[in-house]
């Protein structure tokens, strides 16, 4: 290392050695409210100054908002925030879901029951299938009632697309135009507020009025991420058996549903209603949803032949009356033919024949 | 709640309804081992056009039934009434065991 020098660099040196001078340079480049460069090109002290000087006043704009925190009405970091976006989240995703109410299964009951649902999911489907996609994916999970209907109501009341964006100044000191409309926003929390506040009732359309009663006591929730009747038919035989149209399994196919503890855990869970494509459904309609044969593509199949149907009606009833106007225009062109060439009399005898079909 | 002496609950209400809350809490509070234990749980569910009120029915070992009008009561209510006339049974087995 080389001995220190007490005296001043030189001016030109100091200003091409001092490493200080870039750094000051691009935090100069990144604020423009900061003191210009040329006071800091001269001399050694100086420069270490001028450096002390930008970096007090490197600030963050007053209302710079990183773009990994937006602000949020409810505290982001805690769990039960987090689990009401899942929930959110959930709801937007999936078309179908059952609503269960539990009564204290333990938890080699839900071992059980989960074990047989899986069990029965995947023998009505072969490997690589979208069907068996849609069985690994079904889910019986418990859930937290309050935030869950919390869940619901921001799902149903609050548009993101509906929001203003606000003004906030990026990390350069631009005006720039950022939309929070995220489920923790104030935006999703006053579009709550706004839509249930009062005590007028909701309106009888909306779907959170029609599930919130049924959001009462512990819950549980089966969820499939198609509408695939099918698997609803089996989960509903498993978990709700109802013998005509959905029988429990026999104690010869699967042995495992007969076992006690299993039965036990079945006799606790009780269907109380469900949500399909953001429609509400008691027990009957869960069970109608069931019972479609064949699935959605049976009744797309229905639709379509219908549809077909009725198009080849239309289309002879229109072409009908071209066809029968053809038809006597040629057969009267056939009959002014034959009177060219062949004799007057019978020529004339056919036209009349002619003439009396068409008026006929 | 004391469900100790209860032998037999049955239920009927329309889960759409919002008076069906206290006699749902009512079956989230028997314990895990109720029906292992003999006590005989029958919930109906009622479809949801269904205006029948809910109804709570309760036997209990020494043979008093009880009626329940879930319209009207709490469920504090409710455990409160069940729990009156438990507690007599438990002062009686107590005399009895002592």
């Amino acid at each position: 290392m080389p001995p220190r020098l007490r005296c001043a660099v030189p001016r030109g040196l100091g200003s091409a050695i001092n490493p200080s001078r870039t750094t000051s340079r691009s935090a100069v480049l990144l604020l423009p409210s900061a003191p210009a460069p040329a006071a800091v090109s001269a001399t050694r002290q100086y420069a270490t100054a001028a450096v002390a000087s930008t970096g007090s006043s490197f600030r963050l704009p007053a209302d710079y908002i990183p773009p990994t925190k937006p602000p949020t009405a409810r505290p982001s970091d805690t769990r039960k925030s987090q689990l009401l976006r899942t929930y959110t989240s959930l709801l937007r995703s999936t078309p179908l879901i059952l609503i269960f109410q539990h009564n204290n299964l333990t938890a080699v009951e839900w071992a059980a029951v989960r074990r047989e649902l899986r069990l029965a999911l995947g023998k009505i489907s072969s490997d690589g299938t979208e069907s068996a996609e849609v069985a690994s994916r079904a889910e019986l999970q418990v859930i937290r009632t309050r935030i869950f209907d919390v869940a619901l109501k921001i799902v149903e009341f609050h548009d993101p697309s509906k929001v203003a964006p606000t003004e906030t100044s990026a990390l350069s000191g631009n005006r720039i135009k950022v939309v929070h409309n995220h489920d923790l926003s104030k935006a999703a929390y006053k579009a709550v507020k706004a839509a249930t506040k009062g005590d007028e009732p909701l309106p009888e359309s909306s779907s959170y009025a029609q599930i919130s009663p049924l959001l009462v006591g512990p819950l549980a929730i089966f969820t499939l991420p198609a509408v695939s009747p099918a698997h609803l038919a089996t989960a509903l035989s498993i978990l709700s058996p109802s013998p005509p149209a959905f029988p429990a399994p026999t104690r010869k196919k699967s042995p495992g549903y007969h076992d006690p503890i299993a039965q036990s855990g079945f006799q606790k869970l009780m269907l109380v209603g469900g949500r399909i494509e953001d429609k509400v459904f008691d027990l009957e309609g869960v069970k109608w949803v069931g019972g479609i044969d064949g699935g959605l593509d049976a009744l797309r199949a229905q639709l379509v032949y219908m549809l077909q149907s009725a198009g080849l009606g239309l289309t002879t009833a229109l072409e009908g009356a071209s066809k029968s106007l053809w038809l006597t225009m040629e057969s009267r062109r056939s009959v002014l033919e034959e009177e060219q060439n062949g004799g007057k009399e019978g020529a004339k005898e056919d036209a009349k024949e002619g003439e009396k079909t068409e008026s006929s | 709640m004391i469900t100790r002496f209860i032998t037999d609950v049955t239920t009927r209400f329309n889960p759409f309804s919002a008076r069906a809350k206290s006699a749902r809490l009512f079956l989230s509070f028997l314990p895990p081992t109720a029906r292992s234990s003999g006590m005989s749980i029958n919930a109906k569910l009622l479809p949801r056009a269904s205006t029948e009120p809910s109804t709570l029915q309760i036997k209990f070992k020494d043979g008093k039934e009880m009626k329940l009008d879930c319209e009207s009561m709490g469920i504090k209510s409710i455990v409160e009434e069940v729990d009156r006339h438990s507690r007599l049974l438990q002062k009686e087995a107590d005399l009895a065991a002592a």
